[in-house]
């Protein structure tokens, strides 16, 4: 397959036939097909599941559609190798600061002409350009996660403090807390756990990495970034007794034993803390009146600017049954299956679908925290930034009490290596 | 002759008629000797720790291993983490990735030993050109770091079709193996001596009669100890495996086993260490079964005294 | 490719077999240096094993050498035509203070790992030769479940008896001895601290195999020659050093080259233990360097690049060894 550098262009020539393959003559027969879809974790709720399965076989009789749940863990490798197979799978989930590398690389099959199809624009904005590369739209958005605060309302009572209105007084609230329950996290904020810090830069005015040309340039030791940091580095020490080089799994055990007064979370952690307390993970239901929610607020009131963690998904551009995998990929966009996220309090991959999450506190927390959502620098090589662990390291370190002007121009440097690299 | 053996059984087999009565007689009254069986049994608590704890927390219900007492003893003992990763129908079924496991670690491990010994027979039974540059590239083959490899070899496999199936593992995993085990029965071969093969064929044996009669049987310990080494790096290699075989129904048990790891941000601590303690158990009933096997061996073949 | 495992010692007796063919005296030379040409045979013989190799060690190996040499992204991996840079990846890994960071602190830590586990697998050894049989059975089943562990299942397990918040071994330290300075102790935070446990893991896992493998070298000297030493006036430690290591001499030298092949490429343990906890640029050795630059990062150039020089650095360590065995392969 790889040839030696005299023969490129011939390689090139090759590789234009195999791209023609691909979607012309090694299509294989669509009779009794069998459509494999890759999906990550268990985000996905089981209804939906079986709702995809259903429906794809429902109307395409005779051929079958089989889910295969891969873990987060590894992911990229996995994704980099199987794609690039001969027996790939034919639609595959990937996370939204990962699906750049593989829409860049040629993995993915473009569906620019598809994308009124799928939803146009009633379809994630950030999402889309998240899936798009060069003009051409290859992967579209599947749910987006939103980040909220879970608290105890009891405690905030018996601290004397109300729901913040802003970021400071968030802060503050954090400390007090920590302050007035020795031995408990006012903010329970684990080193490792960096989507939870992006919002304190963005809201300082600050940015991970502007694009510069054709370059990019990594703004973390920026004046307005460097505010964020510290005060990352404020709730870190003040505020949390997490480990702090801890990362984020199990945050509903220190919620149930009574150690963790507040956390930012995806929003689906309020299903681990309400689990039953006799669940393979137990949750603590009894919680359930005094389990407050609130979107983390921005620097001048209102919600803040938070990551917007979530998944694209996509056809491998070796897909053996396009055409059908096309016809996956329209279930999986369509209104029935996208409501089923909703309701499980998962962001529906459609604008118009907002209102399936219902309208009680989480929901409207998720809401408020949706629209003001934003996304990682959209680089190709981003995903190698966090394969890197380059922003896991730098908050541990500002957990420790680092020197964050020092410690963020360090970042800088290294994520510019990668992404001009 | 083998390390393999329990340290128990095995001056018996070593061939020193002379020297073992005196020794133990000798050893006998030696008061110290209190002293090292102490020492013994603080050394066997600190190896067999770990795996305790792996059990001791495997039979615990998981609000309690995440509680704020440490419990030595499973108080409240359950099976539950067991049933969850043996039958919990929403997680990849144990059966089937076990099932997998065992066919691609013993179709390996018998592969890679008869490729093994017939190349460690070539090299230490005959004299040829390039047998000191194999014996060599055996040797510096195990130097390279195989992380940076592993797209080459999907690639191979992709290329054979063999993607997704266990052959196609299997065949990794023999080339895995095969140079430590070619160098392992190397030493093995190498100390079988050749002098009685030919004492075999001047009582009218063919070259390959006085082998299969008279040196192979010699072997059976060497090819016991290595096969056990080709089993332990089969049955955890898991790298390749997340690679080759991402279908859920080809997984291998590392791979099942990472599953639990990060799932939902609520890793179920209970369950990783059930299913590390499944996992374990073949290993160490295979090491059980082995050892009598190896002793036998070498109680056979006590000839070199 | 024995790399992706390098934890997991494997069987000693290949040691064993080495042993034998060393340090035997006079008869067994002249059978050997009749050694028969045999034809074809010797090659019919390494026909399978060979044929294996070179398709998934060979090939991959050629492959490997060849995309060090070019810019190869995640892009290339897709089809897009690599484009030939020559020694470019080697200039920029060598002129990198990260790869130096990385590669001190592997020789450092594998270094570490090898002399403790040479040493207290030779410690053990001499002990279960002391031992009553039912104490030495004892002793072994331990060490054989040290040994039967899968090392990744042996990371999760002491990552979880070091945890932070629930760990038995924090535990202990504050309720049983009163030192309340390890009430949330994190032990992976610190590198020096993170390699501490890294290198009980991988120690705890490596030592049986050298305490076997020596413990049935020591079976073979024969007692004969010890009692002839102790008459002279030989004391504990110039007997094992005069007699006994001799005789040993070939099972030190090859566990000890295992041992440092394994710890220098080691990466199942380091890697499943950053997941847990640690930062990762600080505890980074060569495995996982390799893995994160091209299989995590999707620039196999540069990971290729790294892999043939750790390879170097393998084969010029261990080139006394290698010497020795071709030497005795004249014979």
């Amino acid at each position: 397959m790889r040839k030696l550098g005299i023969a490129a262009l011939g390689a090139a020539a090759a590789l234009t036939l195999a791209g023609c393959a691909t979607t012309g003559s090694d299509v294989a027969s669509d009779e009794g097909a069998e459509i494999r879809v890759w999906l990550v974790g268990t985000d996905t709720p089981d209804a939906a599941r079986d709702y995809l399965v259903e429906t794809f076989e429902e109307e395409h009789p005779g051929s079958t559609l089989v889910i295969e749940e891969q873990s987060w863990d590894g992911l990229v490798d996995r994704l980099t190798t199987s794609l690039s197979g001969s027996d790939s799978p034919d639609i595959v989930e990937v996370g939204n600061t990962q699906a750049a590398a593989f829409t860049s690389a040629g993995a993915f099959l473009d569906l620019t002409e598809h994308y009124d199809e799928l939803g146009g624009d009633d379809l994630l904005p950030g999402f889309v350009e998240a899936g798009s590369y060069d003009g051409k739209f290859y992967a579209a958005p599947l749910y987006s996660g939103s980040r909220l605060v879970f608290y105890k309302k009891d405690a905030l009572e018996a601290a004397g403090l109300s729901v913040p209105g802003d970021l400071d007084e968030y802060i503050a609230n954090g400390e007090a807390l920590a302050e007035a329950n020795p031995g408990k996290s006012g903010i329970w904020w684990p080193g490792q756990d960096w989507y939870n810090a992006l919002p304190y830069i963005w809201e300082n005015g600050g940015e991970v990495a502007v694009p510069d040309g054709d370059q990019w340039d990594a703004q973390l030791s920026s004046d307005e970034s460097v505010a964020g940091l510290e005060q990352v580095q404020q709730v870190m020490t003040n505020a949390s007794l997490a480990p702090k080089d801890g990362n984020e799994t199990n945050p509903q055990v220190g919620y149930c034993d009574g150690t963790t007064l507040q956390l930012s979370a995806p929003s689906w952690v309020k299903w681990s803390i309400l689990a039953p307390a006799d669940a393979e993970t137990p949750g603590c239901p009894e919680e359930e009146a005094n389990l407050g929610v609130y979107a983390l607020p921005g620097k001048d009131g209102g919600a803040a600017q938070v990551f917007a963690g979530g998944s694209n998904i996509g056809i491998s551009a070796k897909s053996k049954h396009p055409e059908l995998a096309l016809d996956a990929m329209k279930i999986i966009l369509s209104e029935e299956f996208q409501t089923i996220y909703g309701e499980n309090g998962l962001v529906p991959a459609k604008l118009s679908l907002a209102d399936t999450l219902g309208t009680d506190e989480v929901a409207q927390a998720i809401a408020a925290a949706a629209g003001n959502a934003k996304l990682t620098p959209a680089s190709p090589k981003w995903a190698d930034v966090e394969a890197a662990g380059i922003l896991q390291d730098l908050f541990v370190k500002i957990a420790q009490g680092g020197d964050v002007q020092a410690l963020a121009e360090e970042a800088d440097q290294k994520i510019e290596d990668i992404l001009n690299g | 002759m083998s390390a393999l053996v329990a340290p128990g059984t095995q001056p018996a087999a070593s061939g020193r008629p002379a020297g073992r009565p005196a020794a133990s007689r000798r050893r006998r009254i030696r008061p110290s000797t209190i002293g090292w069986s102490a020492l013994s049994v603080v050394l066997f608590a600190l190896f067999a720790f770990p795996v305790y704890w792996m059990v001791n927390t495997s039979f615990q219900p998981n609000n309690e291993i995440r509680g704020t007492d440490i419990h030595f003893w499973p108080d409240n003992f359950t099976l539950r983490n067991y049933a969850t990763v043996l039958f919990d129908p929403g997680r990849t079924p144990f059966a089937p990735a076990a099932l997998n496991s065992l066919i691609v670690t013993l179709t390996t491990v018998a592969v890679a030993l008869i490729f093994a010994f017939l190349a460690a027979l070539a090299v230490t039974r005959f004299r040829f050109k390039s047998r000191r540059t194999f014996i060599i590239v055996i040797l510096v083959v195990q130097m390279i770091p195989g992380e940076a490899m592993i797209v080459s070899i999907f690639r191979v496999i992709d290329g054979w079709q063999l993607l997704n199936t266990l052959i196609g593992l299997t065949i990794v995993y023999v080339a895995t193996v095969l140079p430590f085990t070619i160098w392992t029965l190397r030493g093995f071969v190498n100390g079988v001596p050749a002098e009685l093969e030919e004492a075999a064929m001047i009582d009218g044996c063919s070259r390959s009669g006085a082998f299969w009669r008279v040196t192979f049987p010699l072997l059976a310990p060497g090819l016991v100890a290595t096969g056990v080494f080709g089993f332990i790096q089969a049955w955890n290699e898991f790298v390749i495996a997340l690679v080759l075989n991402a279908r859920p129904e080809m997984m291998t048990l590392p791979v099942w086993l990472r599953t639990f790891l990060v799932a939902n941000g609520t890793t179920n601590w209970a369950a990783i260490m059930a299913g590390s303690t499944l996992m374990a158990i073949p290993v160490i009933v295979f090491f059980l079964i082995v050892q009598g096997r190896m002793t036998s061996g070498l109680v056979s073949g006590a000839v070199k005294g | 490719m024995t790399t992706t495992d390098s934890g997991p010692p494997p069987v000693v007796s290949s040691v064993d077999g080495e042993r034998l063919a060393a340090p035997q005296p006079a008869p067994r030379r002249s059978p050997r240096r009749r050694r028969p040409t045999g034809g074809l045979t010797p090659y019919a013989l390494l026909v399978p094993a060979s044929i294996v190799l070179a398709a998934i060690v060979g090939w991959p190996l050629v492959q490997l050498l060849v995309t060090s040499m070019q810019e190869f992204g995640r892009a290339q991996v897709f089809g897009a035509p690599p484009e030939w840079v020559w020694f470019d990846n080697y200039v920029s890994v060598l002129t990198d203070p990260a790869f130096y960071a990385v590669l001190g602190r592997s020789l450092v830590f594998a270094a570490a790992c090898v002399v403790i586990t040479m040493l207290l697998g030779t410690l053990i050894a001499l002990l279960l030769q002391r031992l009553p049989k039912g104490f030495r059975l004892l002793l072994s089943l331990g060490l054989l479940l040290a040994w039967a562990m899968p090392p990744l299942s042996a990371t999760i397990v002491w990552g979880w008896m070091f945890d932070t918040d629930y760990g038995v071994v924090n535990s202990v330290l504050v309720n049983a001895f009163g030192l309340e300075q390890y009430t949330q102790h994190s032990w992976l935070i610190e590198p020096l601290s993170f390699f501490l446990v890294a290198g009980v893991i991988i120690v705890w896992g490596a030592v049986p195999f050298v305490a076997f493998a020596l413990y049935a070298g020591l079976t073979q000297v024969p007692d004969e020659v010890l009692e002839a030493a102790q008459l002279d006036g030989a004391g504990g430690f110039s007997r094992f050093r005069l007699i006994v290591f001799p005789y040993l001499k070939p099972i030190f030298l090859i566990t000890t080259i295992l041992q440092i092949i394994w710890d220098l490429k080691v990466f199942t343990q380091i890697f499943a233990l950053q997941d847990i906890g640690g930062i990762r640029e600080q505890t980074n050795t060569l495995g996982v360097y390799i893995y994160q630059v091209s299989i995590a990062g999707g620039d196999f150039g540069t990971g290729g690049a790294i892999a043939v020089i750790t390879a170097i650095i393998l084969m010029s360590i261990s080139l006394y060894y290698v010497r020795q065995t071709v030497k005795e392969e004249e014979l």
